[in-house]
């Protein structure tokens, strides 16, 4: 019998883990919602976290951007060209971009760059006491360090996915129109017919939104929850970029299912 | 009569319930007082320290500070009580990403509206308290470990604190900015008539400047008086403690149920080869 309740013990850890991380990030958000009085009081907190996130991020976004705007380009056109449709390339680039590509990839890559600076940055602040420090001398390490990142965050993310489609677009057109010889006026065009302001550039810019609070939820929650050790910080940072690229995909298969 | 800001009585303390780190201690910190609370590494003296800056809360007993009982108050509370409060970490816990000036002006900004300028003032004072005047442009990265302590002090003493918490502040120095140290906490103690707890195991610099010692081993006190009554005390563990030997009460060696003769294969009666 011992047994049989270890087994379903082992089984059902993960899950109990996985709703026990669920409160706690949860109570977190109602926490930083709590305190977004003092980042705002204190605006110069929020325009160093968007430097940090998001400024300096601009760069890998960008690229990125540009060389999955190529591919998109090249694959699109060497499908199309079987159906005889090469004018809809532009229209199939910005649609994948902005419903889809923009804002998951941009999120991940933000994850991957700036989330895990957040956390190993909280991480470390609470390995050399820093944060205990701050709690000591009257001030809620909530409202002064993780609400201003998260601020940042949420801004700094609807931005570089914007970013990231402008990159793509123009990949896209260097492939089909410069490298390939379409129509410039066709590419542009198509795309002007197919994409709607509110359907397709609005929507993906809310699916971004969304994703900036998840992903740095997600990365202030792993810096406040590290082992205050080298291994513990180093877990905790592959654990926002996992975390996060699996927080975004499953969240975009449920927001393309209510959206489109 | 004297006044206590500091009563704990009856505190039980562990991280894990069976395990008590502080066993059923009671104590007071009179005002204007430095006192000591000594013993050896894993005796419980950081975290009597921590209940007392309310980080932690006790399992059973009570911790009053400022006659507020810290178990009963809520975040908001607690925070309220620290501003009358101040505390060195063990290794100063500088801000990394500001400069030694915005260290030292943090909490007069957080809790005060005074003018750039004051404040500025203020900064210079506390500086030049702690004799590092002129090194408030400096990242906390280009100071030694001794600097960097004393820039932990100046922080931490911005506001005037009524009560300032020393968690292990000799640890590491050399024996020049040991003393500098100790003489400053003792200047600052008697200079803005605060009442000072200081945790450390350094007997020789800590008997010159306390009022009165308690000494911990296992999670108890195990002998308190003043430091000429500790000095001449023939307590074994506290006489251990200050003549520094060897065998005595303090085990060295962790306590666990693991036989060595037997784990290395080992007869374990005679620690022959069996």
């Amino acid at each position: 019998m011992k047994r049989i309740y270890n087994a379903i013990a082992i089984i059902g850890s993960p899950f109990t883990t996985f709703i026990l991380h669920l409160g706690r990030i949860t109570n977190l958000f109602f926490q930083i919602l709590l305190s977004l009085a003092y980042p705002f009081k204190n605006f110069s907190l929020i325009i160093k976290e968007i430097h940090f996130s998001g400024v300096r991020s601009i760069v890998i976004i960008a690229v990125s951007g540009w060389f999955v705007g190529m591919v998109l380009g090249l694959q699109g056109y060497n499908t199309l060209e079987r159906f005889g449709s090469v004018s809809m390339l532009g229209s199939v680039v910005a649609l994948s971009l902005l419903r889809e590509l923009g804002p998951v990839l941009s999120a991940i890559l933000f994850a991957s760059r700036a989330g895990s600076g957040m956390t190993a940055e909280i991480g470390l602040m609470k390995a050399t006491e820093q944060i205990d420090a701050m709690s000591v001398m009257a001030v809620d390490p909530i409202k002064r360090i993780i609400a201003p990142k998260f601020i940042g965050g949420i801004i700094a993310v609807p931005i570089l996915s914007l970013l990231f489609n402008t990159a793509g677009i123009w990949g896209g057109y260097f492939v089909g129109v410069t490298l390939l010889h379409l129509d410039r006026g066709t590419f542009w065009s198509q795309m002007q017919s197919s994409v709607q302001f509110h359907g397709d550039v609005m929507n993906g810019l809310i699916k971004s939104f969304i994703f900036g609070i998840a992903v740095t939820l997600i990365a202030v929650y792993q810096g406040f929850i590290a082992k205050p050790s080298a291994l513990g910080v180093s877990l905790a940072t592959t654990n926002t970029v996992v975390s996060s690229a699996l927080t975004v995909l499953a969240l975009d298969f449920i927001l393309t299912a209510l959206m489109f | 009569m004297e006044k206590n800001i500091v009563v704990i009585k009856n505190v039980t303390f562990g991280y894990d319930e069976d395990k008590p780190i502080i066993k059923n201690i009671s104590l007071n910190i009179p005002q204007g007082k430095i006192t000591a609370i000594m013993g050896g590494s894993g005796s419980g003296k950081t975290t009597l320290l921590r209940l007392m800056s309310g980080q932690y809360t006790a399992d059973r007993g009570s911790v009053s500070v400022f006659d507020q009982n810290v178990g009963s108050l809520n975040n908001r509370e607690i925070l309220k009580l620290r501003r009358n409060l101040g505390m060195l970490f063990q290794f100063g816990a500088l801000f990394t990403d500001m400069s030694v000036y915005e260290n030292v002006a943090f909490s007069l900004r957080e809790h005060t509206d005074l003018p750039q300028e004051i404040i500025d003032k203020i900064v210079a004072m506390k500086l030049e308290a702690v004799g590092l005047f002129g090194t408030q442009n400096m990242m906390p990265q280009e100071l030694s470990g001794g600097m960097a302590r004393r820039i932990a002090l100046a922080r931490s003493i911005a506001l005037d604190p009524e009560l300032m918490l020393y968690d292990e502040p000799f640890t590491g120095l050399d024996p020049i900015s040991l003393n500098v140290s100790a003489m400053l906490i003792k200047k600052l103690n008697d200079a803005l008539g605060q009442t000072s707890v200081l945790v450390t195991h350094d007997i020789e610099a800590s008997l010159k400047i306390v009022d009165y010692i308690y000494f911990m081993a296992g999670g108890e006190i195990v002998a308190s008086g003043t430091p000429e009554e500790v000095q001449k005390t023939n307590n074994p563990i506290v006489r251990q403690f200050i003549d520094g030997k060897v065998s005595g009460p303090f085990s060295f060696e962790y306590d666990t149920s693991l036989d060595y003769n037997t784990y290395i294969g080992l007869d374990s009666q005679s620690g022959n080869l069996s």
